[in-house]
């Protein structure tokens, strides 16, 4: 048995007495579920108490709620004028991202959760920008699926984070992506085990695919566009300031990437899209995510 | 192309910015290829500031009308980009983009080179201004002169239309300001004090060629050839799109089929050119020739 084959049996050992990884917050649970019906089934008092329950997510909720990122014109005092100002769609993207905040380890050795919650936030936020301007089928998934698509990194900061730090370090080395380097490493990538936990937390399926396939597209059965979507996001993430922590020394030609023909089919408009302009565009989010970030992760 | 309208919710310092500043924002990307993101919309905003202060116009409003329907628009934008990159030249000036010439490019072009007799790597900086963009780059290869640059001899084009700034360049004496991004160890390797300012010396002038070229001379754009990476920063800004197809279709006939187009910050040729394609490079963007697989492509 090689030593890849070993850890991957580890993984699906550690992952069996799953103790160690935090569940998604017990206030979002309910929040999220109580947020999935139809619009003019909401009460905006329902959601503010449902938030208020957790007095640490609804500090960090209302701090994310006042960002330009999620589109405020003017700041909010209150949890109740964020969730109305906002919409409760912003609110459960941004109670989730909090939810996901609150799922990593402390451990600032290796891969900082810091740099992590940047990234994911930054796909999420790429993602959603993107589906908008390409006009993509299904824009309200964007979001969420940026968000979660590196779960399985969660995964293994908690279950195998020596292992974990060894593949992290190899790739910072060498300027290669993730998920090669723990391929070499550990024998399986983040895809796998975040595909583990995914299924275990009984997400939906095309986050389950987000998840899954998002380093390979043309793998992805029923929702290839969604799969797509964040493939490119998260490639203009890590060739930018939103990276894994470590700089991936290559060219990236989006064109050639098989996200790019998949999407193109759930998008008129992408073969004629302007990806320098995107990219110049997405200098003003990096800074605002790097802000906020900080600012939230010191509460 | 897509218009503010359209756009999601977006950064900004203090506010949402002006529909005015905004709509000159896409005035100057169609017309120049040069963008101001969100967080530099201020920016921007000074520069207009500047240019209604001289022409005496209260608000923004006037100076967009000056800038679209006014007969001397043409002019206007002109005196406006000369605004935006003034004081842009600096050694150094992007050190995203250098890190990925020395980084990602150069091995990818010596990758590309390697069963060539010939182990020589040529560079342009087409539109030098006074030197500072081809001397960074000669330093940066001296850099890895004993690296990966080993046994190979670099080249350094350097051409510009204007002579006195090319008389400038090849004096090669530079104050605080063009200084002030440069390292201590650049500065006593490469540069001598001259009074209060700094010369380059002669390890950072060799291989580097100044040449007068008008880049609008299809007879003399047209021999120069078998480039490897061409640097043309800020300068196809003020060319009317005609012109600008015609230097690029140049820059693309005369770049070798592994090389690369590296533009200004922000600045794009969404809609100038086909047969460039856009790649994305650790913390910048260059424009390579068609279809093909770079190293690394297949890793998503």
């Amino acid at each position: 048995m090689t030593h890849a084959t070993a850890t991957k049996q580890v993984l699906l050992q550690r992952l069996e007495g799953l103790r160690q990884i935090p569940t998604i917050p017990a206030v979002l649970a309910p929040l999220l579920r109580y947020l999935q019906q139809p619009v003019e089934h909401l009460d905006v008092q329902k959601v503010t108490d449902l938030l208020s329950q957790d007095k640490s997510l609804a500090a960090q909720c209302l701090q994310m709620a006042n960002s330009p990122l999620f589109g405020r014109a003017q700041s909010s005092q209150s949890l109740r004028g964020a969730v109305v100002s906002l919409g409760f769609h912003r609110v459960s993207d941004i109670a989730m991202s909090c939810g996901v905040l609150n799922m990593l380890p402390r451990d600032k050795t290796g891969l900082d959760p810091v740099v992590f919650w940047e990234h994911s936030l930054g796909c999420a936020l790429i993602c959603r920008h993107l589906a908008a301007k390409i006009n993509f089928s299904d824009p309200t998934k964007a979001y969420l699926a940026g968000l979660l698509h590196d779960l399985g990194i969660i995964v293994n900061l908690w279950v195998l984070p020596k292992e974990f730090r060894t593949a992290w370090e190899t790739a910072k080395a060498g300027g290669i992506p993730l998920h090669e380097a723990e391929q070499k490493c550990m024998g399986f990538t983040h895809c796998d085990s975040g595909r583990l936990l995914a299924e275990r937390w009984k997400l939906a399926p095309e986050l389950i695919e987000v998840v899954s396939f998002h380093h390979a597209p043309e793998k992805s059965v029923d929702h290839t566009g969604l799969v797509s979507l964040v493939q490119l996001a998260d490639l203009l993430c890590r060739m930018s300031s939103l990276n894994h922590g470590y700089v991936e020394k290559r060219a990236v030609n989006l064109r050639e990437e098989p996200g790019f023909a998949l999407l193109s089919q759930h998008s008129t408009t992408l073969k004629e899209f302007d990806w320098a302009r995107l990219t110049f565009e997405l200098d003003s989010y990096m800074d605002e995510v790097h802000s906020l970030v900080r600012a939230i992760y010191r509460t | 192309m897509t218009t503010a309208a359209s756009l999601g919710p977006m950064p900004r310092m203090d506010g949402p910015p002006e529909p005015e500043l905004v709509h000159i924002r896409d005035v100057i990307y169609r017309a120049a290829g040069i963008f101001h993101p969100d967080n530099k919309l201020r920016l921007l905003q000074d520069r207009c500031g500047r240019r209604m202060q001289e022409l005496k116009l209260q608000t923004l409003r006037q100076y967009l009308e000056c800038l679209t329907t006014h007969p001397q628009r043409q002019a206007e934008l002109v005196a406006l980009l000369n605004e935006i990159t003034i004081g842009e030249t600096c050694f150094f000036r992007n050190q995203p983009q250098l890190d990925a010439l020395r980084h990602v490019v150069i091995p990818n072009i010596l990758q590309a080179k390697s069963n060539l007799p010939l182990r020589r790597l040529r560079i342009w900086s087409a539109g030098c201004s006074t030197g500072e963009e081809p001397y960074t780059l000669r330093m940066l290869t001296l850099e890895e002169a004993g690296g990966q640059l080993k046994d190979w001899s670099t080249e350094i084009l350097a051409t510009d239309l204007n002579e006195r700034s090319l008389a400038h360049a090849q004096q090669g004496v530079y104050g605080d300001y063009s200084t002030r991004h440069l390292a201590p160890s650049y500065r006593s390797k490469y540069f001598v004090p001259l009074d209060d300012k700094l010369q380059v010396n002669a390890i950072a002038r060799s291989n580097i060629s100044f040449t007068r070229l008008n880049l609008s001379d299809d007879s003399r754009m047209t021999f120069m050839k078998s480039m490897d990476a061409i640097f043309c920063c800020n300068v196809l800004i003020y060319f009317d799109l005609a012109s600008k197809r015609r230097v690029i279709q140049h820059f693309f006939n005369n770049l070798l089929p592994h090389g690369y187009l590296f533009l200004g910050h922000s600045e794009s040729l969404y809609g100038v050119n086909d047969d460039f394609r856009l790649v994305h490079l650790p913390g910048a963007t260059a424009y390579v020739k068609g279809e093909r697989v770079l190293a690394g492509g297949k890793s998503r």
